[in-house]
């Protein structure tokens, strides 16, 4: 069930990160620990969150006063950070699995933790990832 | 019963100013536990306008939160500042001038909160583009909102309860605190840049940057924007015509919000959200708490106490008030302080045969409470807010950084007060 995944560590260059995300369509990226152990899931959503300045988001309507040009440029945000920089202050539980759950424990953990991906592991190493619309592709897939 | 009173005050005080439990807590359950003991009843607390829930405060307070739900998606806010920001050609001085009279002149007819929620992020959208720390504007700006709020009766919570308290009118208070707000905002604009030195400096290319701000865009729903000035200008006509309509405030406010929601049918979720149940409750529980101790004489009291103690002195009456109240607004919410100071000038004013010497004595309570508000981070709930929102953004703003400017502002304006008040209410009288 679980496919192959791009893995970051957290001192990784966060531009990087991203254009990975961005290359690949990912909905998500797992984040390791310098040993190779699942630190934690970045959802795509939250790097969106991090790029646009806190003040749009408590006042949307500044959105629309930016020129495009000045826009385009807010990616320069993440020059010189790391993916650390990029992860919500509050830390959040793993969305992690067991190679062999089954499709419905999966997807519990993954409306549970709200997160667009969980991590595979088998003795404590990553096998890869399961994300949403792989699980719903395996869920609609007649057996 | 007194006791049982001051006890539960005392306690509840404490909580609030400890801030050991949420404020709304402390007074319920100081409420509940008067209740429960038999010191007031509900006979007391819902129907007395002299020891209950002072319901005009808090419909005046609810009307004008459903007027600012609706208000604030106009976007008018964000079009006026980016607008100043444009005509300061990007001089970051005369951009913080521009936002601190803007700020100042909404918070005199919004509440202060509600003010610096609608034009921080702007601020901060503004510096970010000028590549400049927000943290001075954003100080500024709060310091402006809190000086400009006791402008008129409904500028700050403590002014509406003050004006219900003492009867003086919406008009009262437009000209005798809005001469004294209009000069302490001239002496802060002149104060700006040396209270912020150094916080001036900009990259002449990223100037670019703000003139390239589109305000325009801001504005989503001309028709609303312009049913809603309508609704305001009424508003505010209710308030300066209250002698010849014979109109409270508060019902005022609630046609105003019932009109204006309406007319420009916006969702009922979208206005309500602006609502503020847990400060409208905080003010009910204050009430009767407050109420307590007039009911059992507590308070006329103390007024005896400090009658005697400045034995028809009004000017020192009046000092005394204003320098305590300033200092004590630091300290503590300045909304729970007015709450219970009202009473006891009220026994006061009665002491003093000259009308307008006796008015000094409640200016003198509004004008300590609001700008006293400006001494700390904690002063007042928009400090509160500022902070909050620039830590969102990445700008911190310590205690003591803000602590530091605040003491001075505070003095200044307490400074400029006490001489306008003895100009006006005793040199020549």
């Amino acid at each position: 069930m679980a496919e192959d995944f791009p893995v970051v560590g957290l001192d990784d260059d966060a531009r990087q990160a991203v254009e990975l995300l961005a290359s690949h369509r990912l909905p998500g990226l797992i984040v390791t620990q310098a040993d190779g152990s699942p630190c934690c899931v970045l959802p795509a959503s939250q790097v969106v969150r991090f790029l646009v300045p806190s003040y749009v988001q408590d006042d949307p309507s500044l959105a629309r006063v930016i020129d495009e040009s000045l826009a385009d440029r807010v990616a320069d945000k993440l020059a010189g950070l790391t993916v650390r920089k990029l992860l919500p202050d509050e830390p959040r539980e793993i969305p992690v699995v067991n190679h062999d759950d089954t499709i419905l424990e999966i997807a519990a953990v993954m409306a549970r933790l709200r997160s667009p991906l969980v991590v595979v592991m088998r003795d404590r190493h990553i096998l890869g990832a399961v994300t949403a619309s792989r699980l719903l592709e395996l869920a609609v897939t007649p057996h | 019963m007194t006791v049982v009173a001051i006890t539960v005050f005392v306690i509840a005080y404490v909580l609030i100013a400890t801030e050991w439990t949420h404020k709304l807590l402390a007074v319920l359950g100081a409420a509940g536990v008067l209740f429960a003991l038999g010191v007031t009843d509900s006979e007391h607390a819902f129907y007395s306008p002299d020891t209950g829930i002072d319901w005009n405060v808090v419909f005046l307070l609810f009307g004008m939160m459903v007027i600012v739900g609706v208000l604030r998606r106009t976007g008018v806010f964000e079009y006026v500042a980016i607008w100043a920001a444009k005509r300061a050609k990007g001089s970051p001085l005369r951009i913080m001038i521009l936002l601190t009279l803007i700020t100042a002149a909404a918070s005199a007819f919004l509440d202060n909160v509600t003010t610096v929620l609608l034009l921080a992020p702007v601020t901060l959208l503004v510096c970010d583009r000028l590549g400049i720390d927000p943290v001075p504007f954003l100080i500024a700006e709060v310091m402006a909102s809190n000086i400009g709020g006791a402008a008129t009766l409904i500028g700050d919570p403590p002014n509406i309860i003050i004006g219900s308290k003492s009867g003086l009118t919406f008009n009262d208070f437009l000209l005798n605190l809005t001469p004294l707000v209009v000069i302490e905002l001239v002496v802060f604009c002149l104060v700006l840049p040396w209270l912020f030195k150094g916080s001036f400096a900009v990259d002449p290319e990223r100037v670019n940057d703000v003139m390239r701000l589109n305000e325009r865009e801001a504005i989503e729903d001309r028709t609303l924007l312009i049913k809603s000035g309508v609704v305001l200008l009424f508003v505010f006509v209710g308030f300066v015509g209250r002698s010849f309509l014979g109109i409270e405030p508060s019902i005022v406010a609630l046609l105003g919000a019932g009109v204006l929601v309406l007319i420009s049918k916006v969702p009922t979720r979208h206005y309500m959200a602006a609502v503020e149940w847990q400060t409208l409750l905080f003010f009910a529980g204050l009430f009767v708490m407050v109420g307590a101790l007039v009911k059992t004489g507590v308070i006329a009291n103390l007024a005896d106490r400090l009658g005697s103690v400045i034995s028809g002195h009004a000017l020192l009456a009046t000092m005394l008030i204003l320098v305590v109240s300033a200092v004590l607004s630091g300290v503590i919410d300045n909304i729970p302080y007015v709450a219970t100071m009202s009473p006891v000038v009220l026994e006061l004013t009665k002491g003093i045969a000259d009308p307008g010497q006796a008015h000094a004595l409640w200016w003198a309570l509004a004008i300590g409470a609001d700008f006293g508000g400006n001494a700390t981070a904690v002063g007042a709930s928009a400090n509160v807010v500022v902070i909050g929102l620039a830590l969102r953004a990445g700008s911190p703003i310590s205690f003591w950084a803000f602590t530091r400017k605040g003491v001075v502002m505070t003095a200044i304006t307490i400074l400029v007060a006490a001489p306008y008040l003895w100009l006006r209410y005793f040199a020549f009288s």
